[in-house]
């Protein structure tokens, strides 16, 4: 049997998720540069600073290694392919000739924000990740974990 | 440069995100899972806040601007 806490925290994750699920189809139907775009996507971002102001220690205690784990780098690999990614975009973003040769994350993202249901997914997504970056910065002083240990 | 290029890099970099994923999901590896990852930059003094600035700019950016 279910335990009541578990039963009650598996109920608001999936009303939070329903909650995003609903915002991102509406600020999927707004247009850039409008002012119902800048009501949607300011919400969640007036939103997550207050969320982090109120809620995320003011001397955060990083995460540390595991004993099994020190001597391994495991943030390595995603640093390396980030400065990848970093460069390239740059290289694109510098390069002379038309966007269209010359593809950004951002004029990729304007392609995509064209059909109605992609657009939706991203936004969903930036809604996600912005809960994790609260929910991972509030748990600054809960036991540390290995790194592939945490899902 | 051709546009053919541009993406296939993209691509290939895609591959390589998706690739990174998998291999931290296997049990044992020494490669952090992106939660992993968020949570240490969420709790560095200054990462953090370089963390929520580069949310803030990307929805900004992608959505409103």
């Amino acid at each position: 049997m279910v335990p009541a806490t578990e039963h009650h925290a598996g109920w608001r994750t999936s009303a939070l998720l329903a909650a995003g699920a609903a915002y991102a189809l509406g600020a999927a139907a707004t247009t850039a540069f409008t002012l119902p775009a800048d009501v949607m996507t300011g919400l969640p971002i007036v939103a997550l600073a207050v969320l982090v102001v109120a809620r995320w220690p003011l001397r955060p205690r990083p995460l540390q290694l595991a004993p099994d784990a020190r001597g391994t780098h495991p943030y390595r690999a995603w640093g390396a392919l980030l400065a990848v990614i970093v460069v390239w975009e740059l290289v694109l973003y510098l390069a002379r000739g038309s966007r269209g040769a010359h593809p950004t994350l951002s004029s990729m993202a304007d392609a995509l924000d064209r059909h109605y249901i992609l657009k939706a997914l991203v936004f969903f997504g930036w809604l996600s990740l912005g809960a994790l970056i609260v929910l991972k910065g509030t748990q600054a002083n809960a036991p540390s974990s290995t790194p592939a240990e945490t899902p | 440069m051709s546009a053919a290029v541009s993406y296939a890099v993209w691509a290939l970099l895609g591959v390589a995100l998706l690739g990174l994923w998998a291999r931290s999901r296997s049990a044992g590896s020494t490669v952090a899972r992106p939660a992993v990852v968020v949570e240490r930059l969420a709790t560095g003094p200054l990462l953090r806040v370089a963390l929520v600035a580069w949310w803030m700019f990307t929805g900004w950016h992608f959505f409103a601007r």
